[in-house]
């Protein structure tokens, strides 16, 4: 019995020992990169397209000789949106020594989870849509291109106070990183320019019943509703809004465009505002062709968020050409000196804390379609 | 504005009430916890919006897929988990229990994708205002049906013969074996009916949500739990008191104190209450 079993460990030995020297062996004429997203749960809609964009930006790439002459080579891994799944994949990806940076993940709760284990090994953690301000500044391999809410929140509360003519408004926020963050921006910059939050009210990821939350957010008879939620719980958020008969306008972060958002909520969502640096039916041509390119290839229309995992995996790819290696200190500060990057998304340069300012574009649901707002 | 949240927590109330009968079902004849009794409720769930979107927008053959598809589920779970880990410890049969829960759902992800799909809308409309509270059709028949099953529920339990075996089982299994009642059948037809429980309330759970994903089953599972051991689990109108007060106490919670803390102040109030009253509200002290 005991022979066996160490024939067995030692067979299993062997085979872990070869494949890894078989992985090694590949780095040659190629370059390895992780992506980290959410393919199912909550967020699974966001990640399946983080995972198409960076697939296509890849075979783009690789068909036009790859980068520094090397072909890329992506492993995906599913974080489902647990924070605990990001940690251990960043794990995975930083023990791999043929892996010479990431992009990823989706929410700021779980880049700020994983951003310790980056920080460690030295590999760049670029994220396309962490958005949480404490994300970038906690480490130098840390890098985020959305745009934080400290720059999202001010557009938002402007087009509220000044071209709709909001006085009071009510929140309700998902109680995480970044509907934390979304939330404290939009009230500080709103009651600066002399707007009144007359409400604010949480619920925690999971949460269905949202009857009672909204009664009393009603009670306190505000002229809008703010929703700083993600597509899925901000249509269950209108649809019992709509039940319960109370009419109003919503407005909400960029994170509420998605065609999700429209076929969830119905007529729910007609008439609801939110903000874009990517749109989908921009008229300028690289957009188009990144559109029907999708469109021919998923049968879907990319949202913001998959035009920012796009735009993620290009300026990776400028990074390490201007890096000329793979090295992974040079990579991290290729990146970091990148300025006027044109992507799909708008113009991108990394502040000194690695984020990224970028500009917005007011957009309204009307029938079920989004509309950029004149 | 406090008259319209005890109608959301009414509504909200039935729905744990009806899981936590679901729990006492099993707790009284096994003396076990079915923790996949969560995911049984979102594959009724799913069952009933296969029906309301590819076959036919009508809400009782939507309600009757979810019951038949709970029962089939109910049974599976019953004879895998208990009938063959009978006599082994029970802690067997609750870490079985959780592997069905993990693997319900990674199921349904893998059959209908993770994300979340819309549910259509019935008897939406305003039917009544009482007191500055609006109550939804909706809302009145989600009640009414809860009531008509736990009616229903106690016309099985004490008007027909396998009720009676349901009951002696629950009393004393081996006894009740010795008797002639086929303890195994018996078993069988409760647990199942436990799930078919569980399974209709989340088809109703869908269309007042007007939404459904995979992992919607884990919060009622657990507060239908919840209410179950706060209206003392070795008894069905502990569990529908239990339910009912679970459902009315969070919506409160939430007007006067914070959404934030909606869960907090509801899980508070049960620890402590259960530190002074361990059997839950109706529960009988456990013999030794």
């Amino acid at each position: 019995m005991q022979n066996r079993m160490i024939a067995l460990l030692s067979a299993v030995l062997v085979l872990v020992g070869g494949a890894s020297l078989w992985a090694a062996g590949g780095t040659d004429n190629t370059i390895h990169i992780a992506l980290t997203a959410p393919l199912t749960g909550d967020y699974a809609e966001y990640g399946v397209n983080f995972q198409r964009s960076v697939q296509m930006g890849i075979d783009e790439i690789n068909a036009q000789g790859g980068v520094l002459g090397k072909k890329y080579v992506l492993s995906v891994g599913d974080s489902r949106g647990d924070p605990k799944e990001s940690v251990s994949l960043a794990q995975k990806w930083t023990s791999d020594p043929s892996i010479v940076a990431e992009i990823g993940d989706f929410t700021s709760s779980c880049c700020l989870a994983s951003q310790p284990i980056y920080d460690a090994a030295g590999m760049v953690q670029l994220s396309p849509t962490a958005s949480a301000t404490t994300f970038t500044p906690g480490s130098v391999w840390s890098f985020s291109i959305v745009g934080t809410q400290a720059y999202e929140q001010p557009f938002m509360a402007d087009l509220a106070f000044n071209k709709l003519k909001i006085k009071r408004m009510a929140i309700l926020f998902i109680n995480n990183d970044w509907g934390m963050d979304t939330q404290k921006f939009f009230k500080e910059n709103f009651e600066k320019i002399g707007g009144k939050i007359v409400a604010v009210e949480s619920f925690f990821q999971g949460e269905k019943d949202f009857n009672a939350v909204l009664t009393k957010l009603k009670e306190s008879k505000p002229d809008a509703l703010y929703m700083a939620t993600m597509y899925n719980d901000g249509a269950l958020i209108s649809l019992q809004r709509q039940k319960m008969g109370w009419d109003i306008p919503v407005l909400g972060p960029s994170s509420l465009y998605s065609t999700e958002l429209t076929k969830l909520g119905g007529s729910s969502v007609n008439g609801l505002y939110t903000n874009v640096s990517f749109f989908a039916k921009d008229t300028d041509p690289r957009v188009q062709a990144y559109v029907t390119g999708f469109q021919k290839r998923f049968g879907a229309t990319p949202n913001f968020h998959a035009a920012l995992a796009y735009d993620a995996i290009y300026i990776l790819t400028e990074a390490i050409r201007r890096a000329g290696s793979t090295d992974k200190q040079a990579i991290r500060d290729a990146l970091a000196g990148i300025k006027g990057f044109q992507g799909l998304t708008g113009t991108i340069t990394f502040t000194p804390n690695r984020d990224a300012i970028k500009g917005y574009k007011a957009v309204q649901v009307v029938n079920g379609d989004f509309k950029l707002l004149k | 504005m406090f008259t319209q949240q005890l109608v959301n927590g009414i509504t909200e109330g039935s729905l744990f009430a009806l899981i936590a009968i679901s729990f006492s079902l099993v707790w009284g004849l096994l003396k076990l916890v079915n923790f996949a009794m969560g995911e049984i409720y979102m594959f009724g769930a799913y069952a009933g919006w296969i029906v309301v979107s590819y076959i036919t927008p009508n809400l009782f053959l939507a309600l009757l897929a979810g019951f038949a598809v709970g029962w089939g589920l109910g049974w599976i779970v019953e004879k895998v988990a208990f009938k063959a880990l009978r006599g082994v410890p029970h802690i067997a049969s609750l870490v079985c229990t959780i592997g069905f829960s993990f693997l319900f759902k990674e199921i349904a992800a893998a059959i209908f994708g993770a994300q979340t799909k819309a549910m259509p809308s019935f008897y939406s409309s305003t039917a009544l205002v009482v007191a500055g509270a609006n109550v939804s059709w909706l809302q009145i028949f989600m009640v009414a049906l809860a009531a008509a099953m736990m009616l229903l529920l106690q016309l099985l339990f004490y008007g027909t013969k396998i009720g009676l075996g349901v009951r002696a089982v629950a009393l004393d299994y081996r006894t009740a074996g010795l008797m002639g009642i086929k303890v195994d059948r018996v078993t069988s037809i409760a647990f199942s009916l436990s799930g078919a429980l569980a399974a209709f309330v989340g088809v109703l759970a869908a269309i007042y949500y007007n939404a459904i994903n995979p992992y919607m089953g884990f919060v009622p599972g657990i507060k239908g739990f919840t209410a179950a051991v706060f209206g003392g689990i070795t008894s069905i109108p502990g569990a529908i008191l239990g339910g009912y007060l679970l459902g009315i106490i969070e919506n409160m919670s939430v007007q006067f104190v914070s959404s934030g803390y909606k869960d907090f102040v509801s899980y508070l109030l049960l620890i402590v209450f259960l530190l002074f009253r361990p059997n839950g509200i109706l529960g009988k002290k456990a013999k030794l």
